[in-house]
């Protein structure tokens, strides 16, 4: 299967000198197409900030990482911009909707940033999919947790990007609705044909994933 | 807790820099406005005063006269008296022609209070030391000079004196006709024959003790005046007792506040607060939202409403601190340097302006005062809505008040624009406030440019003076005299100098009847008059018709009217309204002794003539009565719509309303007004330059006036022009100030609003930048969000100030007749576009500078 992800030599430190903090300290990785790939780690061991660096949101000190062959580092802030909102669907723990739009309009805005005609169909399948359908007019504001983070998800699908990364999109919901969203997730991943790389503290939704990897203090633990 | 709650002020002080320095800077900017407009109106008021102060010769808040040394003493003692100067009238020096010299013995408090101190020298010590004016100092033959030596000649008690004396000090004088010398007291205790007592018996001013005084406080002063004179044994009412003791209340000083000016004030100054409140309540709403969920962790750990009140007011206090004294020290100095613009405008009306303003108490109070009232004000909802948030709510708490609307209906796509306009219904006051505040600045400078542009300097020209120049005596073109007597009749000797200069062409002598011309009388229909008094100053007998007009009357007690005779071309430049309009023809058939041309005064908004004045029909007969014998009979030929310039000079009319009062204006050629007159006297040369000689002969009147003849004044097309421009100088210089001031408001509210809104805003950015908002395209949301407050406030701007434009601002200038109202929306349209500019700038700006780092470190620091 060739690898659709692939990180060499990530470092990432914070800080100089004394209070300097190695993040992330010489990561290796790749992740292949298609895969469900669950990060899992105590807190503050370099998770959000590996998986930052695998979206491009941040700069590595050191290292590199490449998506389908493209070398993020040669990319410019603006290039990475439209690479990103082609490319990778972002998922997070609180959601992040616009409050001023509505789910529809949530579900289509990176569509729209691209300055392109959202496909309707398609969005209507995934919004089916994850029960959205009814409340499309609403605001982010009026619905409950876990439709906001199905609104996260469609928003993150909707552009069918090759890579979805999710930070802990279950931290803030209780057991059932996780269960629920991490189902539909895994399940319209396949359908598309979706490589997944998601951070978890939850062993259950651990153990659905094709592969786990342990991050210890900002390297890879085996 | 007190403790806790300060060390939590303090702490979250540190931690809002950037909303600190927005809310110092509001507050700052109010003390800046406040301060400025009351440095300037009290400034204006205070020039005003010591300007009239010095016509008076006095700033004291009131006078006594007539004293005996005695009752001095006791005047000295009372208690509401904080200052009394001394004074000891001696006599006018005899030995002067054309400037008068009063000379006194005074002391240093009484010659500040009647502006005599020297500016140059010593008061006088020794009893030959005087202190004078440098034109009573020329006039004795002496230079200005310490050390100078002059001889005084006066009567005193019936005897003469001559007597050498030093100048120890000197200053300048405000008055070319008159000035005072003095001397010191060793003076008067060289010289005690001089200074006898004798006033109660030959009401002799030698030897009488006079003195102005500085009261404690001005309220109820002329009662307290009028007692503390009977209490020294005087008689301050009967001007005829032995002991008449002159008590009075100095009104100059003590002037009362016209009603309309304290209504407009208030109104002013109602606006500035409204405006100012627009800036702070954002400040505040924002600073309060941006900790919203800190005052719900406060709320939750126990903190009691009360307590989150007082955390931010004293915040409030705290910023209040800081803003309010720099804004008075700024503000105090732009105040300072309007004024002289200001006062320069109003120098047309009150000659030689002394402008300037003490850094009193009262404009600091009171700037410091309605500062602290507005900031007072605009707090109480913020606090409000702080102290009531419920824990819960806060920390759900997101700025969306559309939430309220469960759905609305989707759009296809979620264009940038439109996203942007949905961000401004997040906070509907806010926004409303910044467009208001916004608006006000667009409204306010048309306003401003429509009254300069629709000041019509041309129509006050063209009022003022109908030629390039005119020449007439001093007293016609002083505003309180005007040409009343023959003696202030122009002399032919300065027509002919002035004509003789190069370049004069059109030149005609003008004469005119003065109150000496008793023997000249005028009849016509329909006059009915009273019995009539009789006028102290000019001893005229003025008698009143049943619609209270007033005449002037002569001998036979028929009215004397006010009688020009002038040559052809002056009645040609004339506005001839009725009857023979040709003035050739007209001239012709007066010349001829076959009637008369009468002028009646206009309506000066509409250059209408004024139907209350207009007297005497097209065709009526005018009788001519000299000595009391009917003389001759006018028909009246014509009739003349009569601005300043026909009936005396400029705006000036005080000489013909002395003379003939209401009584009809008829102009006669030269010819017949030397028949009927012995003894005409000329008070106007009016006469045109040719342009290339104007320069020339401006220089030349100026120098002529000033030094050769001080007696002759002169009036020039270009003088009244520059006067009326000052006008429009002033309002441009204060309406742009105070409109410059609001705009700089609605921008501070927009650039806090922007500032925050980024602030605030962060996590959502970083979201949207996330999922792939490119930094462009954020930028564009941000410059639409701000263009369309702009947008807001200019539209806004333009139609209110069209409508105010078409009826209020033209109401307002179309009663003023100085104005010609034209509508303009040009300034408005200006403004807009700054307004547009600095709109899209502003998130530009704020981007640049508070929305940096990678979106991940933004995504933490919202968390
Ligand atoms: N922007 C930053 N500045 C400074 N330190 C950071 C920053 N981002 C992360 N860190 C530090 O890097 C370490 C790893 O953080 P993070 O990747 O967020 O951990 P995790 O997601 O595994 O809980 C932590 O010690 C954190 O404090
Ligand atoms: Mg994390």
């Amino acid at each position: 299967m060739e690898n659709i992800l692939k990180a060499a030599g990530l470092k990432k430190y914070y800080g100089k000198g004394d209070t300097m903090v190695k993040a992330l300290d010489g990561v290796d990785l790749e992740i292949e197409r298609g895969k469900f790939t669950a990060i899992i780690g105590t807190s503050g061991s370099g998770k959000s900030t590996l998986l930052n660096m695998l979206g491009g949101l941040d700069t590595p000190t050191e290292g590199s990482v490449k998506i389908g062959g493209t070398e993020l580092a040669t990319l410019n802030n603006e290039q990475a911009t439209i690479f990103r909102r082609k490319q990778i669907g972002f998922i997070f723990q609180n959601y992040n909707l616009v409050p001023v739009l509505t789910v529809w309009e949530n579900i289509v805005f990176p569509i729209s940033l691209d300055g392109q005609k959202p496909d309707k169909k398609f969005i209507m399948k995934v919004a089916g999919m994850l029960g959205l359908e009814e409340k499309l007019d609403s605001l982010p504001n009026n619905l409950s947790g876990g439709q906001q983070q199905r609104v996260a998800i469609a928003r993150a699908l909707a552009s069918k990007p090759s890579i979805i990364l999710a930070d802990e999109p279950t931290g803030n919901l209780d057991s059932k609705t996780s269960d629920d969203v991490i189902g539909l997730l895994k399940m319209t991943s396949q359908e598309f044909h979706q490589t997944i790389v998601m951070i978890t503290h939850n062993p259950e939704i651990a153990q659905m994933a094709d592969r786990i990897i342990r991050i210890e203090d900002g390297r890879i633990a085996t | 807790m007190g403790e806790m709650l300060k060390t939590l002020t303090r702490r979250s002080f540190a931690a809002g820099r950037v909303r600190n320095l927005i809310a110092v800077l509001a507050i700052t900017l109010t003390a800046v406005l406040f301060t400025s407009i009351t440095t300037i109106g009290i400034g204006t008021e205070e020039s005003m005063t010591l300007t009239m102060q010095m016509q008076k010769g006095s700033k004291s808040d009131g006078d006594f006269r007539n004293m005996t040394a005695k009752q001095f003493e006791m005047l000295k003692e009372a208690d509401f008296i904080e200052l009394a100067g001394l004074r000891m009238p001696v006599n006018f020096l005899s030995n002067t022609n054309r400037h008068n010299i009063e000379f006194d013995v005074l002391d240093d408090v009484q010659a500040e209070l009647t502006f005599c101190s020297p500016t140059h020298g010593k008061a006088p010590v020794a009893y030959n030391e005087i202190v004078a004016s440098e034109q009573a100092l020329r006039e004795l033959g002496a230079l200005p000079e310490v050390g100078a030596e002059v001889t005084i000649e006066f009567t005193a008690h019936n005897r003469e004196y001559r007597l050498p004396m030093v100048v120890s000090g000197w200053y300048e004088s405000t008055s070319d006709q008159l000035s005072m010398m003095w001397a010191g007291i060793a003076f008067r205790d060289a010289h005690p024959d001089i200074f006898q007592f004798t006033y109660d018996q030959d009401r002799d001013m030698a030897g009488t003790y006079c003195s102005d005084i500085i009261a404690v406080t001005a309220s109820g002063l002329s009662k307290k005046m009028e007692q503390e004179a009977i209490h020294m044994g005087g008689n301050p009412h009967d001007m005829e007792a032995e002991n008449y003791i002159a008590a009075t209340v100095n009104f100059v000083t003590n002037m009362p506040l016209e009603p309309e000016i304290a209504v407009m004030a208030a109104l002013l100054a109602l606006l500035f607060v409204f405006c100012c409140y627009l800036l702070i309540y954002n400040v505040f709403d924002i600073a309060v939202m941006q900790e919203i969920r800190r005052y719900g962790l406060y709320r939750t750990i126990g903190m009691s409403k009360r307590q989150v009140r007082k955390l931010i007011n004293r915040q409030a206090v705290w910023l209040s601190g800081i803003g309010i004294p720099i804004g008075l020290f700024i503000g105090f100095f732009i105040g300072r340097a309007a004024l002289p613009v200001i006062m320069a405008s109003l120098s047309e009306e009150y000659a030689n302006v002394a402008a300037d303003v003490s850094p009193s108490p009262v404009i600091f109070l009171g700037a410091a005062l309605l500062t602290a009232i507005t900031v007072f004000l605009s707090t109480r909802k913020p606090v409000r809505v702080a102290a009531n948030i419920s824990p819960i709510e806060a920390f759900r708490y997101v700025e969306n008040s559309s939430g309220k609307r469960r759905e609305r209906k989707s759009s296809l796509g979620a264009d940038i624009s439109r996203l942007a306009l949905s961000n401004l219904g997040r906070n509907k006051r806010r926004t409303v406030f910044i467009i208001i505040s916004l608006t006000l600045c667009v409204v306010l400078l048309n306003c401003v440019g429509t009254a300069a542009g629709s000041l019509d300097i041309e129509k006050q020209v063209a009022f003022k003076i109908r030629t390039d120049f005119a020449v007439t005596s001093a007293a016609s073109m002083n505003g309180m005299k005007g040409f009343v007597h023959r003696e202030d009749a122009l002399d032919e000797q300065v027509i002919g100098t002035v004509s003789a200069q190069p370049g004069v062409k059109d030149g005609s002598p003008i004469y005119k009847n003065t109150v000496e011309d008793t023997d000249v009388t005028y009849e016509w229909e329909h006059l009915v008059l009273d019995e009539g008094i009789v006028d102290k100053d000019s001893g005229l007998n003025i008698r009143f018709d049943e619609n209270y007009m007033y005449f002037g009357t002569g001998d036979d007690r028929r009215p004397i009217c006010n009688v020009y005779g002038m040559e052809e071309s002056v009645v040609a430049r004339m506005d001839l309204r009725e009857g023979e309009t040709d003035a050739h023809a007209l001239y012709e058939k007066m010349a001829q002794g076959k009637g008369v041309m009468v002028g009646v005064d206009v309506n000066r908004v509409d250059m209408s003539i004024n139907a209350d004045l207009d007297m005497a029909d097209v065709g009526e007969i005018i009788t001519v009565y000299k000595d009391g014998k009917p003389e001759r009979e006018l028909p009246v030929l014509a009739k003349a719509a009569v601005n300043g310039d026909d009936q005396e000079i400029g705006i000036t009319c005080n000489g013909p309303l002395e003379v003939g009062g209401n009584g009809l204006y008829l102009y006669l050629p030269t010819n017949i007004y030397k028949e009927l007159y012995e003894e005409p006297v000329i008070y106007k040369y009016a006469f045109n330059v040719e342009e290339s000689q104007r320069e020339n002969v401006t220089a030349f009147l100026e120098d002529y006036v000033n030094n050769v003849n001080p007696e002759v004044n002169y009036l020039s097309s270009q003088t009244a022009r520059e006067d009326a421009e000052k006008t429009r100088k002033t309002i441009n210089f204060v309406g742009g100030l105070v409109g410059m001031i609001f705009g700089f408001a609605g921008v501070l509210n927009l650039i806090n609003t922007m500032v925050t809104t980024i602030l605030i805003r962060r996590h959502e950015f970083a979201t949207m930048q996330s999922i792939g908002m490119t930094r462009k395209q954020l930028t564009r949301m941000m410059i639409f969000e701000s263009v369309y407050y702009a947008l807001g406030a200019s539209f806004l701007g333009v139609v209110s100030a069209a409508l105010l434009g078409v009826t209020i601002i033209r109401n307002m200038l179309g009663s003023m007749w100085q104005y010609t109202f034209h509508f303009t929306l040009a300034p408005a349209v200006c403004v807009s576009v700054i307004l547009l500019i600095v709109s899209a700038v502003v998130p530009v700006a704020a981007l640049w500078l508070f929305h940096k780092g990678s979106i991940v470190e933004q995504l933490r620091v919202a968390e």
